[in-house]
C-alpha cells in the first residue's frame, strides 16, 4: 500500500498538470475544479502515507549505467516533508480559486503549480542523489515559470530569471555533491553515505559538504544567496505562500538535515552552516524592519525564520529545524495568504498606502494577526515551541554570545511583525479605496491554517518518534510533547527569549516613539534597504559578463580574411604546442 | 535479407535517390507547373531507408556481427559510432523533408533542395561507415559540397549568399588541411587504413604535423573555436530544415570525422584530448557569450549550437584523454539528444519565421521582438521552441539534462582535477545559458502579441506534426534516458576500441 500512496502522492499532481494541460483555457470553472480536486487528492494520498514512515520502506526503479537505480525511500522526514507541500499546496490551490479568478492562461498557472507540488514530494522522497538533483532542479523550473507568470510584466520575468539563476548556480553545489557520490562510490543512492560517510575519502566529502551547503543556501535564500527571494515577490500571492514560504525554500534545510549524519564530521562544516544561518537571521530580520512592501517584509521574514533553522542544523538540533519548519510552513503560508487577500482587495502592495483595514477585514486581520503571534514567537502559538527549542539547542556546545545574538532576532523578529500588524490594520485609512473581506475560497483556505499555527505544537511527541525511529543514522534525542511542554516552561532561557520578544514588541508597537533613535541608526537603515550591497553585487555580475560578452563580438568581424586568418594561426598555434609539449 | 546487402542499401538509398528525386521533380514540374513531387519522392526513399537500417542496427547490436562491405580496395564498416550517426541523420533528414513541404511551398527549384538533402545525408551515413582516411575525405566532401547550395538556398538575398560564400571558402580551406595531413600521412605510413596506419605511426613530428592538420581541418566543420566564424552566418541564413540539419548533425559529423582521423593517429600524442579539452572550454565560453547578445533568433540557436559543440567536446575530450567510457557514452548521447533538441529549436522558430515573414512573401530574419505572445496563435510552435530551449539549458525533465548529466559523471569518474574543474565550468556555462534562453520563453507566453504575430499565417500541419514527434523525443529521452543507452554504449566502446581500447 505504501507504494501506491508514494505513486499517488507524486503521481497525481503530475498527471493533473497534464491534464489541466491539455484540457486548456476552454473553461475557467472547470480548470479552477480540475486544480483543487488533484491537489486535494495529493495531499490525501501523502496523509495516507505518513503512518508509513515509521518502516522506512525501500522502492526501486532500476534505470541502470551512470543514472542508477530510482529509489524511493519511506521515511519520517520526508512524508512530513511530502505531507506539508501537498497539504499546503492544496490549500493554496484553493486561495487561487478566488485570487486568480478572472485570469488568463490559468491552464499554464494550475499546470506548474501541479507539477511544481509532484516535484517538491518526490525531492523529499528519493534517496537517489540524481533523482534528487532532478527533482530540485524541477521545482526551480516551476518557480521560475510561476514567478514571472505575468510575462508582460518586466519586473516579474526579471524576477523570474534572477530566482532561476540564483538558485541554478547554486545547484552547482548539489550537482557536485552528486557526481562526486557516483564517482567514488560507484552509485548514486547516498543511504550507505549517510550510515558510513568513511566509504568516501574525507577531502572528497568536505568538497560534498560544503557543495551541499552552497546548494541549499541558494535554495533557501540564505546568506549570501538571499536577492532572489524579494524580487521573487512578483509572483502571484497564493505562489509566494506555497513555494516561497513553505515548501521550495525548505528544500535547502531539508538537504541539511537529511545529509547532517554524513557532513557533520567535516571540519568547519558545522560552524559553516550556523554562520550561514545566524548571518541570514540577523540581516534578514534587520531588513524587514525597513521594507514597506508587505510581500517583501514577509519574504525577508521567512530568509530570517529559515536561518534560524539552517542554525538549527549546524548547531546540531536537527528536530527543532524540522519541527520549526512545521510550524513555519503553517503559520507563514498563513500571513502570505492573509496578504494576499489584502493586496487582492486593495490593489497594492505597499504598506504606506493601508492603515485601518481591520475594520473592514475583520477575518483576514484576525488571521494574519494569529499568523504573527506565531512568527513573533509567543506562547502558545506554534511558533513559540519550535523556536524556543531551536535557542536552546543552541545553547549546547556553543558560545553564549551566539544564544544572545538569536534571542536579539527573536526580538527584532517581534518588532517587524508589530509593525508590520499596526501599517496594515491599524492607525488611519490612509487610502479611500474600496475594501472587503475576503472571499469564500480564501476563507476556506485561510482558516486551517489559523487552526494549525495553534495547534500544530502538539504533534511533537508523534512527529519526534516518527523522525527518530526513521532516520536511525541521526541519531535523534526525542521526547513525548507534555515532555517538551515541560523542558520548555522549565527551561530560565525561555524566559530570556520571552523578555526580548516582549520588549521587541512594545518596541514596535510605540515605534513612533523610537524615530530618533531610527534616525541615529540610519545609516544602517540605508544598507539594510540596499540588501548590505549584495544588490549591488548581483548588478555588478550581470554588467561585467555582458560586458564581457558585447567585448567578444570583434571575434565575428564578417570579414573572410580575417576568418581564414583565424583558421591558420589555430593551426600553428596547434604545431607550436606539440613541438614544445612533445609527445 | 543479409547483412552486406542490406548495409550497402542504408548508404546507396540516400545517394541513388538523389538524382531520382531531381528528374521526377523536374518533369513533373515542366508538364505541370506549380507541382513538385520531389517532397514525397525524397521522403519515400528516406524512410525506405529506414528498413535495412533496422535490420543492420539489429544484426550489428543484438547478435554482434561484423558488418562491412567492400569494393576494390574501398570497404565500409558498420560499427557503434556509425550506426548513432546514421540513426540520428535519418529520424532527422525524415522529420526535415517533411517539414520542408510547406516551408519551401513558394520556393523554386525545390527539386534541387530535396536533392541535395538526400545526398547530404548520403554523404553523412557514408562518412561514418568509412575505414579508411582517403574515402572519409571523399564522404567528407561530399556531405560538404551537399551542403554549399543548400545553405545559399534562398540566393536572391545577398547576406545569405555571403553566408554562403564564407562557408564555402573556410571549409575548402579545412579539407585543404585535411588533404595535406593525409598525404603527409600516407607518406610516413605509406597506408590509408586506420588499422593500417594505427600499426604503423612512427612517433615523428611530421605524424604530429599531420594530427594538427587534422585537427583544424575537421575542426573547421565541427565548429571548433577560433574556426567557427562562417557558423553563425550559415546556420541563420540558410532555410530553417538545413539550419536544424547542420547544427543537428553536420557538425556532429565533422566531429565524427575528425575523430577517426586523429584515433588512427591517437598513439603519436599525448595531447590530442588536451586540445580537444582546450576547444571544449573555447567553444563553451564563446558560444554562450555570444549568444547573450543576439537580436535574431536563429543567430542565437546557431551561436547556442557552438556550446553545444563544447559539451560534446568535453565528453569526447575526456575519452581521448583519460579513456573515459561513461564520457564517452555522455558525448554520444549529447550528440543525440542536441540533434533533437536543436533540430526542434530550428523547426520551431522556423515555423514563426514561415508564418510570419516567408508566407507573407518577406526575407527578413526572425527577431527576438517578434516573439512576444507567439503562444496565443501558435501554441505547438511556441511550446515546441520552450521545450527545445529549455532542454538545451539542461532544465529536466528534458533530454539535454540527462545527456549533460552522463558527460558531467564521465568527466568526475576520471577523479583528475583538470577534468573536474571542466565539469563545473560546463556546469556555469549551463546556468549562463538559462539568461538567453529564458528570455525567449518569456516573452513567448506574453498576452500582448507582437504586431508581426497579428499578421501572420497560419502555420501547416505538417510542420505541427513534424515538432509534436520532436518534443515527444526530447521528453521521452528526459525521463527514460537508458532508451537510448542501446545506440550510446556501443558507439563509446567502438570508439574507445579506436583508441586502443
Amino acid at each position: 500500500m505504501a507504494m501506491t500512496w508514494l505513486m499517488l502522492t507524486i503521481g497525481l499532481p503530475w498527471l493533473g498538470a497534464l491534464v489541466i494541460w491539455l484540457v486548456g483555457d476552454r473553461d475557467e470553472k472547470f480548470t479552477h475544479l480540475l486544480a483543487v480536486a488533484f491537489s486535494v487528492a495529493a495531499g490525501g494520498a501523502a496523509l495516507l502515507l505518513l503512518p508509513y514512515g515509521k518502516e522506512r520502506l525501500l522502492f526501486a526503479i532500476p534505470m541502470g549505467g551512470v543514472f542508477g537505480d530510482f529509489t524511493f525511500v519511506v521515511d519520517g522526514l520526508g512524508v512530513f516533508l511530502a505531507a506539508i507541500a501537498t497539504v499546503v499546496g492544496s490549500l493554496a490551490v484553493i486561495f487561487s480559486v478566488d485570487y486568480m479568478h478572472g485570469e488568463q492562461q490559468l491552464a499554464r498557472y494550475y499546470a506548474f503549480v501541479l507539477f511544481f507540488i509532484g516535484g517538491m514530494a518526490g525531492l523529499v522522497l528519493t534517496s537517489n542523489l540524481l533523482l534528487m538533483f532532478f527533482f530540485w532542479e524541477i521545482t526551480a523550473l516551476c518557480s521560475y515559470a510561476l514567478i514571472s507568470f505575468h510575462n508582460d510584466d518586466p519586473k516579474a520575468v526579471a524576477g523570474g530569471i534572477k530566482a532561476l539563476i540564483i538558485t541554478q548556480f547554486g545547484g552547482i553545489g548539489l550537482l557536485a555533491g552528486a557526481l562526486l557520490l557516483y564517482a567514488y562510490t560507484g552509485s548514486n543512492d547516498f543511504q550507505p553515505l549517510l550510515e558510513n560517510p568513511a566509504i568516501v575519502p574525507a577531502g572528497v566529502l568536505a568538497w560534498m559538504g560544503f557543495g551541499c551547503l552552497i546548494a541549499a543556501a541558494a535554495k533557501s535564500a540564505q546568506f549570501p544567496f538571499q536577492t532572489w527571494l524579494p524580487d521573487a515577490m512578483e509572483a502571484p500571492t497564493p505562489i509566494s505562500a506555497l513555494i516561497h514560504a513553505a515548501t521550495m525554500v525548505n528544500a535547502g534545510v531539508y538537504l541539511l538535515a537529511r545529509f547532517y549524519p554524513a557532513f557533520a564530521i567535516v571540519p568547519g562544516w558545522r560552524e559553516a552552516v550556523m554562520i550561514c544561518g545566524i548571518l541570514s537571521a540577523l540581516l534578514a530580520a534587520m531588513m524587514a524592519m525597513v521594507a514597506t512592501d508587505l510581500k517583501r517584509v514577509l519574504a525577508y521574514s521567512t530568509v530570517s525564520q529559515l536561518g534560524f533553522m539552517v542554525y538549527a542544523v549546524g548547531a546540531g538540533g536537527v528536530f527543532a529545524s524540522q519541527f520549526h519548519l512545521l510550524s513555519h510552513s503553517v503559520f507563514k503560508a498563513l500571513l502570505f495568504l492573509a496578504a494576499g487577500a489584502v493586496i487582492h482587495s486593495i490593489g497594492t502592495r505597499d504598506m504606506r498606502q493601508m492603515g485601518g483595514l481591520g475594520q473592514h477585514m475583520p477575518l483576514t486581520r484576525a488571521v494574519f494577526i494569529v499568523g504573527g503571534l506565531a512568527l513573533a514567537g509567543i506562547p502558545i502559538f506554534n511558533g513559540f515551541w519550535s523556536k524556543e527549542l531551536i535557542l536552546e539547542a543552541g545553547l549546547h556546545g556553543n558560545p553564549l554570545w551566539l544564544y544572545g545574538l538569536m534571542v536579539l532576532v527573536a526580538g527584532l523578529t517581534a518588532f517587524y511583525t508589530v509593525r508590520m500588524i499596526a501599517m496594515v490594520f491599524y492607525g488611519e485609512a490612509r487610502t479611500g479605496l474600496h475594501v472587503h473581506d475576503a472571499g469564500s475560497a480564501m476563507k476556506v483556505a485561510l482558516l486551517p491554517l489559523a487552526i494549525g499555527s495553534l495547534t500544530t505544537w502538539l504533534l511533537a511527541g508523534p512527529f519526534g518518534h516518527l523522525l527518530a525511529e526513521s532516520l536511525p543514522a541521526h541519531h535523534l534525542e526525542v521526547h513525548s510533547t507534555w515532555a517538551m511542554v515541560e523542558e520548555v516552561i522549565a527551561a530560565p532561557a525561555t524566559y530570556l527569549a520571552l523578555g526580548v520578544v516582549a520588549i521587541g514588541l512594545l518596541a514596535g508597537w510605540q515605534r513612533k516613539r523610537l524615530i530618533p533613535l531610527g534616525q541615529a541608526l540610519g545609516g544602517v537603515s540605508k544598507a539594510a534597504a540596499e540588501s548590505f550591497g549584495f544588490e549591488a553585487i548581483n548588478r555588478g555580475v550581470v554588467i561585467a559578463t555582458q560586458k564581457l560578452a558585447e567585448a567578444l563580438r570583434v571575434t565575428q568581424p564578417g570579414l573572410l580574411n580575417w576568418n581564414v586568418f583565424a583558421i591558420v594561426c589555430a593551426l600553428l598555434i596547434l604545431l607550436a604546442s606539440l613541438a614544445v609539449g612533445g609527445r | 535479407m543479409e547483412a552486406g546487402l542490406a548495409f550497402l542499401l542504408v548508404v546507396a538509398l540516400p545517394l541513388l535517390g538523389a538524382p531520382l528525386i531531381y528528374l521526377i521533380g523536374r518533369l513533373v514540374e515542366r508538364k505541370q507547373a506549380g507541382v513538385n513531387p520531389s517532397r514525397w519522392v525524397a521522403l519515400v526513399v528516406l524512410l525506405a531507408a529506414f528498413v535495412p537500417f533496422s535490420l543492420v542496427a539489429q544484426m550489428l547490436f543484438t547478435q554482434g556481427m561484423v558488418i562491412s562491405f567492400s569494393l576494390g580496395v574501398i570497404r565500409l564498416q558498420m560499427d557503434g559510432v556509425g550506426a548513432l550517426l546514421a540513426g540520428l541523420v535519418l529520424v532527422l533528414g525524415n522529420l526535415v523533408t517533411l517539414f520542408s513541404g510547406p516551408y519551401l511551398s513558394k520556393e523554386e527549384h525545390q527539386e534541387k533542395f530535396y536533392a541535395l538533402l538526400s545526398m547530404m545525408i548520403g554523404g553523412m551515413i557514408g562518412l561514418g561507415c568509412t575505414s579508411d582516411l582517403f574515402n572519409l575525405w571523399v564522404w567528407f566532401e561530399l556531405m560538404a559540397i551537399a551542403s554549399y547550395p543548400l545553405v545559399s538556398f534562398h540566393r536572391h538575398s545577398p547576406a545569405v549568399l555571403e553566408a554562403g560564400v564564407k562557408y564555402l571558402v573556410q571549409s575548402a580551406v579545412g579539407s585543404a588541411f585535411v588533404l595535406i595531413g593525409i598525404a603527409l600521412v600516407f607518406g610516413q605510413t605509406g597506408s590509408l587504413a586506420f588499422a593500417g596506419i594505427r600499426a604503423n605511426a612512427p612517433l615523428t613530428p611530421v605524424m604530429l604535423a599531420a594530427g594538427a592538420l587534422f585537427l583544424i581541418g575537421f575542426g573547421v566543420k565541427a565548429a571548433l573555436v577560433p574556426l567557427h566564424t562562417w557558423l553563425p552566418d550559415a546556420h541563420s541564413q540558410a532555410p530553417s530544415g538545413i539550419s536544424a540539419m547542420l547544427s543537428g548533425v553536420v557538425i556532429e559529423a565533422g566531429l565524427i570525422a575528425l575523430l577517426r582521423a586523429l584515433g588512427a593517429l591517437f598513439a603519436v600524442s599525448d595531447l590530442w584530448g588536451v586540445f580537444l579539452l582546450g576547444f571544449a572550454a573555447l567553444n563553451m565560453l564563446l558560444g554562450n557569450l555570444m549568444a547573450l547578445r543576439q537580436t535574431q533568433v536563429k543567430r542565437l540557436l546557431a551561436f547556442s549550437s557552438l556550446s553545444h559543440m563544447g559539451y560534446i567536446l568535453l565528453g569526447i575530450g575526456c575519452a581521448f584523454a583519460f579513456g573515459a567510457s561513461n564520457a564517452a557514452a555522455g558525448g554520444f548521447f549529447h550528440i543525440l539528444t542536441h540533434g533533437l533538441m536543436k533540430g526542434l529549436a530550428f523547426l520551431a522558430a522556423g515555423a514563426l519565421l514561415y508564418a510570419l515573414y516567408l508566407a507573407n512573401g518577406k526575407h527578413q530574419p526572425l527577431m527576438v521582438e517578434d516573439l512576444d505572445g507567439a503562444a496565443n496563435r501558435y501554441p505547438l510552435a511556441a511550446f515546441g521552441l520552450s521545450v527545445a530551449l529549455l532542454g538545451l539549458g539542461g532544465i529536466p525533465p528534458l533530454a539535454g539534462f540527462m545527456s549533460k548529466w552522463q558527460i558531467f559523471v564521465g568527466g568526475f569518474e576520471t577523479r583528475q582535477t583538470w577534468a573536474i574543474v571542466l565539469v563545473i565550468f560546463a556546469a556555469l556555462n549551463s546556468v549562463l545559458s538559462l539568461a538567453y534562453y529564458a528570455p525567449l520563453i518569456n516573452r513567448m507566453y506574453r498576452h500582448h502579441p507582437s504586431t508581426t504575430i497579428q499578421t501572420g499565417q497560419p502555420v501547416s500541419v505538417w510542420m505541427n506534426a513534424v515538432l509534436i514527434v520532436l518534443t515527444v523525443g526530447v521528453v521521452i529521452l528526459g525521463f527514460w534516458p537508458s532508451l537510448a543507452g542501446w545506440l550510446t554504449q556501443p558507439a563509446a566502446q567502438s570508439l574507445l576500441a579506436a583508441l586502443g581500447g
